[in-house]
């Protein structure tokens, strides 16, 4: 069972990755290379660059590649194993839950303290202080997340009177409060702010294109593995307990 | 959802059978070391090479 969570969550990664690869390199890279036009020379690497942007283009296509296939492994097949029972959801929603949960630890959360930025915009604080603000909002979002569903679920189980929607929504709501904890961070560089916006945006859009076609991928990847095991008479208790305690109206579409 | 003999716990106890602490460790290490490498490693070569892909990516402690 778990090898099959294991090659259910690599060949989430490979179409992960490929859509991000694509991602990197049909908008990624020109938007970066436009903004260095802009600014005419990115310093933060102290000064000459090492790499040449030719190469540094191709390492960063194959960067973004390894990037959704690890995410897609380590999310949709180690964690979606261990977690399946306990999300929220059926069959078919359990992979988008815990892909909003992947968006906002790997990025929404850290995101919140240091919002994605064009190259030339040079922060104050130094990038050992940033990087570790960076990890701790990542296990921050990581544990709101844990914390939602738990309260979702407990909220549903016992009948409570507070709609479950709440404790759903209040420990992501908390997010932001820790990330106001964090110390400011000044920016400052000769890149236009509309440019600064734009970049945001299509960067936020890419994160959560990744993480909608990872969910999406996987989805269709286990109702294709659990509905073929029950006509095929295959044998594979975790396809069978999750569809005995599922309703029938997953298999409509 | 009913009542289903199934837990994170029931799956937990089965990856421990499945795997070796030693297999775990490894595993763990590898793809924690790969993530950090492809998202916040420092050293310029590296730096320079994941360059436009984290800035494509949204993270900017780098």
């Amino acid at each position: 069972m778990l090898t099959r969570h294991l090659t259910r969550g690599l060949k989430t990664g490979a179409a992960g990755g490929l859509a991000f690869g694509l991602f990197v390199t049909l908008i990624g890279t020109p938007l970066v290379r436009y903004a260095e036009s802009l600014k005419g020379g990115h310093s933060h690497s102290g000064g000459s660059a090492i790499v040449s942007d030719a190469v540094g283009s191709i390492t960063s296509v194959a960067g973004g590649v390894v990037f959704g296939a690890l995410l897609g492994t380590v999310v949709f097949g180690a964690l979606f194993y261990l977690l399946e029972p306990a999300l929220p959801g059926t069959l078919g929603t359990k992979s988008y839950v815990l892909g909003a949960g992947g968006f906002l630890t790997v990025s929404g959360a850290p995101w919140l303290l240091f919002p994605p930025q064009p190259p030339g915009v040079e922060a104050a604080l130094a990038t050992g202080v940033r990087l570790r603000w960076y990890l701790l909002l990542m296990v921050a979002g990581a544990f709101a997340c844990g914390l939602s569903g738990y309260a979702y679920t407990r909220f549903r189980a016992r009948g409570s009177r507070l709609p479950p929607a709440l404790g759903a929504v209040v420990p992501i709501c908390l997010l932001p409060v820790v990330a106001a904890l964090g110390p400011a961070n000044p920016v400052s560089g000769s890149v236009p702010l509309s440019l600064t916006s734009v970049f945001r945006t299509i960067v936020g859009v890419g994160q959560m294109g990744l993480w909608f076609v990872l969910a999406s991928v996987h989805a269709w990847l286990l109702r294709r593995d659990r509905v073929g095991d029950i006509e095929g008479g295959d044998v594979d208790d975790s396809g069978r307990s999750a569809l005995a305690g599922t309703p029938p109206s997953v298999f409509d579409p | 959802m009913t009542a289903v003999d199934d837990s994170v716990h029931d799956r937990l106890t089965d990856a421990r059978i499945a795997l070796t602490p030693t297999q775990l460790a490894l595993a763990v290490t590898l793809l924690a070391a790969l993530g950090f490498v492809l998202l916040f490693a420092q050293a310029p070569m590296l730096h320079d090479s994941m360059h436009d892909f984290r800035h494509a990516a949204g993270v900017v402690c780098h």
